[in-house]
């Protein structure tokens, strides 16, 4: 019995639609190529056209029972657990959070907030325990890099006591 | 004579403190990640190289070399102690060492592993040296259209011909092969697929997409699907030292493994995994003590384990001598030198003697430097084992967001972190490579300009490409590996419906 696999058949349209779409912008690109006769719409058209390709196989791979030799979707066959909704939403909480603050607050700020989502994530419960370690380790990477291998990061809120980036 | 010499060289520069210095601190740091579980050699280079700026080539590219070939040592005591699925180079050892670990013989496990690991490499390491010098020559021949015909036979061996499946290969290698066009076109100037964003103008960075792939990708992975699970570590009982027995029955194994796993590893093959396989498979018909395979082998953790180091070097000969990576690792590697404006392949062996023949010579010392730290020091990296999962993978993202920040001081470069985080996701759990999207990253805008650049030259005549004999040759070959598998299922599956 052939069966429809959805998420495999919307990754599969996917890729068909980023080919249409790299095909539809090099069309805009100008052809001119002096000595070699090809200009810089030409590769371009070859990748989009073989993307629409791959996406067209991908999806009569998906609609015609599942793409071939994949992950079976029971997660126990795979010795895996149910996905976990909340640990997904943790870690991207923590990257939004720490590419909202980072350039506002500062690289230690952002660090510990990014550290103690993700290790929420993980399913730790120890709130303070997280803090305090990416407290550390935020601060550790911060000296190490700006004060000794002269690498630009931003000492933002802290930068009273931090000192500006650089020497 | 000549390599010798140049040899000879390059140890003067490898012996330097600060060289050995630099590489003591890449094995160093190549066996911790090896150690831990989801970090690979890949994204601790990747994370690294915005460094690049700071350091001095030569002391760089040995530390690289060193995280390298350290996290083949190191990944071989996750193996044994832990029984993960992991990567699927390390899936044969898994099989034997966790085996002779829960029977008590976690010491001689490791041991034959780290001991094989040096056995392989060193011999791989004059093999390169031997070989190297060989490949140069021929290389200095190659014009533009004989390096594009060999740019598309990688292409199509590291995505189509190895691999669960031939269309998700190639999807990964198309999906790259686009990220490398976004970006000013170096021939031109014209911006492509950029949308007047600044930092897409610069092209995607190849710490960005690694990273994204490797870090944020596999740690979205394993929280939603695995962070729930609870794993056990065997523990290191009696001593490391091997028996009489053990040695008399490692040693056949490491060089039959470095025969299998070299030669697999200079063709653009996709990885360890087949090498390790086979040497596996040899062991296992060859042993006298085929009962035993499945209930702790120890021919079954030195083959497999030699094979992967054997084939780790071997990866080095293309990329050295010709410029051509053939796992992510070496398209990573590969961008560390373009970074420092260095473009690997026969002109860098005369123009750079110094720093390649200094980085090859680092090979051997870096050997020895593991094998002693990977045998007496063994229990440290033990406990590295037990760092917890939520603790370790705060700290790997830390870095992560640091490596890609530090590009542009830009969170636009962040947000195209997470994007290709959510794409790693997919790949891991749709089983999409994705070695073959970092290559093509890399790979990809040279082989556009050896492509104008060979067009240009024949005047825009197209088959210049067929009627050259050695780039002739070179497309000859892929049509013939994307084919014949072909034609031969077909066959089969004619004979068996009849």
């Amino acid at each position: 019995m052939r069966r429809f696999k959805p998420a495999e058949a919307a990754l599969s349209l996917g890729v068909l639609a980023l080919g249409l779409g790299v095909a539809g912008v090099t069309a805009t690109l100008p052809s001119e190529g002096g000595y070699s006769g090809i200009g810089p719409n030409f590769i371009p058209g070859v990748v989009g056209a073989g993307i629409v390709v791959l996406g067209l196989w991908l999806s009569y791979e998906a609609f015609a029972g599942g793409w071939r030799n994949a992950p079976p979707d029971d997660a126990r066959a795979r010795g895996e657990h149910e996905f976990n909704a909340a640990a997904f939403g943790w870690i991207t909480a923590g990257l939004f959070a720490h590419m909202a603050l980072i350039g506002w607050a500062g690289f230690v700020i952002a660090g510990i907030a990014l550290f103690a989502c993700i290790a929420r994530a993980f399913g730790s419960l120890r709130v303070a325990r997280d803090l305090g370690f990416g407290l550390v380790l935020s601060l550790g990477v911060f000296v190490f890099f700006v004060k000794l291998l002269n690498v630009n990061l931003p000492a933002g809120w802290l930068a009273p006591i931090l000192g500006t980036a650089g020497i | 004579m000549e390599a010798f010499d140049a040899l000879m060289a390059g140890f003067g520069v490898a012996l330097k403190p600060i060289n050995l210095l630099w590489g003591f601190i890449g094995v160093t740091l190549g066996t911790f990640i090896g150690v831990l579980p989801g970090v690979g050699p890949a994204l601790t280079v990747a994370m690294l190289l915005p460094l690049t700026a700071k350091l001095d080539p030569t002391g760089a590219l040995i530390m690289f070399a060193g995280i390298y070939y350290g996290a083949m040592f190191g990944g071989s005591t996750t193996t044994i102690l832990l029984n993960t699925p992991g990567e699927s180079a390390s899936i044969a050892t898994a099989l034997e060492g966790n085996r002779m670990a829960k029977n008590g013989r976690a010491g001689p496990a490791l041991a034959t592993a780290a001991i094989g690991s040096f056995v392989a490499g060193s011999i791989a390491t004059a093999l390169l040296t031997l070989l190297a010098p060989v490949v140069v020559d021929l290389a200095l021949k190659f014009g533009p259209a004989e390096y594009f015909s060999l740019m598309v036979f990688a292409f199509i061996t590291v995505s189509a011909v190895l691999g669960a499946s031939t269309v998700r290969g190639l999807t990964s290698l198309f999906l790259g092969l686009f990220f490398g066009l976004i970006g000013i076109d170096s021939q031109t100037g014209q911006p492509r697929f950029a949308f007047g964003v600044a930092e897409l103008l610069d092209g995607v960075d190849v710490v960005v997409l690694a990273v994204g792939l490797f870090a944020v990708g596999e740690a979205l992975y394993v929280a939603a699907y695995q962070s729930r699970l609870t794993e056990t570590i065997e523990t290191v009982k009696g001593s490391v030292m091997m028996s009489l027995e053990d040695w008399k029955r490692s040693w056949p194994a490491w060089l039959r493994a470095t025969a299998i796993g070299f030669p697999f590893g200079t063709i653009p093959a996709g990885g360890a995994e087949i090498p390790t396989f086979l040497s596996y498979a040899a062991e296992k018909k060859l042993s006298r003590h085929p009962e035993e395979f499945g209930h702790g082998a120890i021919e079954g953790v030195a083959g497999p384990e030699a094979a992967n180091n054997a084939s780790a070097t071997g990866v080095l000969v293309p990329l050295l001598t010709l410029g051509i990576p053939t796992s992510a690792t070496a398209a990573i590697l590969l961008g560390a030198f373009q970074n420092y404006g260095l473009q690997p392949g026969p002109q860098l062996f005369q123009a750079q003697s110094e720093l390649v023949w200094g980085l090859i010579a680092s090979l051997y010392v870096g050997n020895v430097i593991l094998l002693i730290l990977n045998l007496p020091l063994i229990g440290i990296w033990v406990k590295v084992l037990s760092i917890p999962k939520d603790i370790l993978y705060a700290g790997i993202l830390v870095f992560a967001t640091l490596g890609a920040y530090s590009l542009h001081q830009s969170w636009v470069d962040l947000l195209t972190l997470y994007v290709f985080g959510l794409l790693g996701f997919a790949m891991r759990r749709w089983d999409i490579p994705v070695g073959p999207a970092v290559i093509g990253l890399i790979l990809g805008p040279l082989a556009e300009t050896q492509f104008r650049r060979a067009l240009a030259i024949s005047q825009g005549d197209p088959t210049v490409f067929f009627t050259q004999p050695i780039s002739a040759t070179f497309l000859a070959i892929t049509a013939a590996l994307v084919v014949v598998p072909w034609v031969v299922r077909k066959w089969r599956s004619r004979d068996s419906s009849v």
